[in-house]
């Protein structure tokens, strides 16, 4: 068996059931635009409605890398698979599930143009700041979150694997830490005007390779945890 | 020969003590191996290493002559279902198959198909719903179907009843028959695979106690029954693992083989001679090697401690 037949065969695996990766986002997706639906049909303004309930199917993503991690991986260590042969397998079964969840997004999009946010001006998927360089680069920004909340349980779950649930804490609390710092420091300077003219002028083309340098740090960080996680 | 696998010197070291202390041997290609060893004395955890699934803290291992870590061009001609294995989340029993078969080049469909009818395996059952038996059937299905090169069962038979065992033991003999490979087994039901093993391999406290075929396993130990004054004649110069006595009569377990001459003397005195089974035979050198190294353990103690 060559070696890409071996790493095609853990995509095959990780899609051996195509509710985690395939229907459990598209259920979301679908009840979190009938949700917005139903909240801009009670609005009685006319004006265009926006609403970000279509990153509810990204954080699905989130469990899915991790039940990748915590219940294949055993599997995949059973019948004789290296680790980067199952991390690369694994990666790329994400990004397969992460396209079907972007297109499925662009699909949406493009109905909601069509039909003026169905006839009452309400928009889920068609967000302008989102669509502005081009359908195109809507589609990359969801792919690119749904892969970095795939990659982030993934690795989350393979620290927990490899040093347990005090260290993963620790990990979780150091960024969280991090984060709320950085808050703060923005706060404090009174930037919080510079920060939304940032993200206003950067664009989400800009922001997407941000995020994917980000997930790309994460999955790098991935592999070097599994290379001596133990099933 | 050259051996298909190679250990040496194996230390797996835990806070609570080492699991493997300086663990060496060889496994031949095409043999099957009976892996034997009371509970936590080391036989997973060294078959985890062996696979790369768990790493040795020193020692090394070396399958088909490479080390297996990360080595795709030798894990993928290992399969090893562990006791306790874990499967992805909501599977069914035949999607472990199915995902299972991907892996495995020579994967044997017919013969599966015969088995899970032969194991009465709900197919479309959530393998997290199977029951114990039916759990080891997957992992059996899986370890006899991959005709992986290199096979390793982790007590197969847990939660199988006798009909569901001998069916496996069959199987594994039919199978083996066709397409020899090299099959290592860590069982407790020793003398219901004796027939099964060529080699037996018994690790204790982390250590290999006995690696040799089954014939000299059974041949190491004699018994003889009989009057007490000719059994000790008898007995002379070989070590004493056993004695009972009953008035004037008594029965007797030594190491080696009397010669034919004393064997002659002693069954004119009236003393009977059995050979001993294999199931006897490590209980009463495993005793004999914990007594060497540890705490006093009459064998009678140990009766059923591997079983």
């Amino acid at each position: 068996m060559s070696q890409t037949a071996r790493i095609a065969n853990v995509i095959r695996l990780q899609f051996v059931n195509r509710h985690p990766f395939l229907w459990v986002p598209l259920l979301v997706f679908g009840l979190a635009v009938a949700l917005s639906l139903i909240i801009y049909a009670m609005i009685p303004e006319t004006g265009p409605k926006y609403g970000g309930a279509a990153q509810a199917p990204m954080w699905t993503f989130l469990f899915v890398g991790v039940s990748a991690m915590t219940l294949t991986f055993p599997f995949s260590q059973s019948v004789g698979l290296a680790r980067w042969e199952f991390y690369l397998g694994s990666l790329a079964a994400a990004a397969v599930g992460a396209a079907a969840m972007a297109s499925a997004f662009i699909v949406q999009g493009f109905i909601e143009r069509a039909t003026d946010g169905y006839g009452m001006n309400g928009y889920v998927a068609h967000l302008p700041w989102l669509w502005e360089s081009g359908w195109w680069a809507a589609w990359l920004t969801f792919f690119v979150f749904t892969l970095m909340a795939f990659v982030l349980g993934f690795w989350s779950a393979t620290v927990f694997k490899r040093w347990g649930m005090t260290v993963l804490v620790a990990v979780l609390g150091v960024l969280g830490v991090a984060i709320a710092g950085a808050l703060l420091v923005v706060s404090r300077r009174e930037a919080w005007g510079e920060v939304i003219a940032w993200f206003a002028t950067a664009g989400s083309l800009q922001l997407t390779g941000w995020l994917a340098l980000l997930t790309a740090v994460l999955a790098g960080l991935s592999y070097l945890t599994l290379r001596r996680a133990v099933p | 020969m050259n051996p298909v696998v190679r250990v040496r010197d194996l230390v797996k070291a835990y806070p609570s003590g080492n699991a493997l202390d300086g663990v060496s041997f060889d496994l031949e290609a095409n043999t099957i191996y009976g892996f034997l060893g009371r509970n936590g004395a080391g036989k997973s955890t060294t078959m985890s290493i062996i696979t790369s699934q768990l790493f040795a803290t020193s020692g090394t291992v070396r399958v088909f002559g490479e080390d297996p870590y990360e080595n795709p061009r030798v894990l993928g001609r290992m399969c090893f279902v562990r006791e306790n294995q874990k499967y992805p989340e909501s599977m069914t029993a035949a999607h472990a198959l199915r995902a299972a078969s991907l892996f495995y080049p020579g994967w044997d469909h017919d013969v599966a198909e015969q088995l899970v009818a032969d194991f009465r395996l709900p197919l479309k059952t959530k393998v997290k719903k199977l029951s114990r038996g039916q759990l080891s059937a997957v992992g059996v299905i899986i370890g006899l179907c991959s005709r992986a090169e290199i096979t390793f069962f982790d007590e197969p038979y847990l939660g199988l009843d006798a009909v569901a065992r001998q069916i496996f033991y069959d199987r594994l003999i039919a199978d083996y028959a066709e397409h020899p490979r090299t099959i290592l087994m860590s069982s407790h039901l020793i003398d219901e695979i004796a027939g099964l093993i060529e080699r037996v391999l018994v690790i204790d406290g982390g250590r290999i106690i006995m690696d040799e075929t089954v014939e000299e396993a059974t041949s190491a130990l004699t018994r003889a029954t009989g009057p007490t004054a000719a059994l000790d004649r008898l007995a002379r110069g070989h070590r004493v693992l056993e004695r009972r006595t009953m008035g004037s009569a008594g029965a007797l377990v030594f190491h080696g083989i009397p010669s034919e001459a004393a064997s002659e003397t002693a069954s004119h005195a009236g003393v009977r001679l059995e050979s001993v089974g294999l199931q006897e035979s490590i209980v009463h050198r495993t005793a004999a090697a914990a007594t060497a190294t540890g705490p006093e353990l009459s064998p009678s103690s140990m009766e059923g401690a591997l079983s």
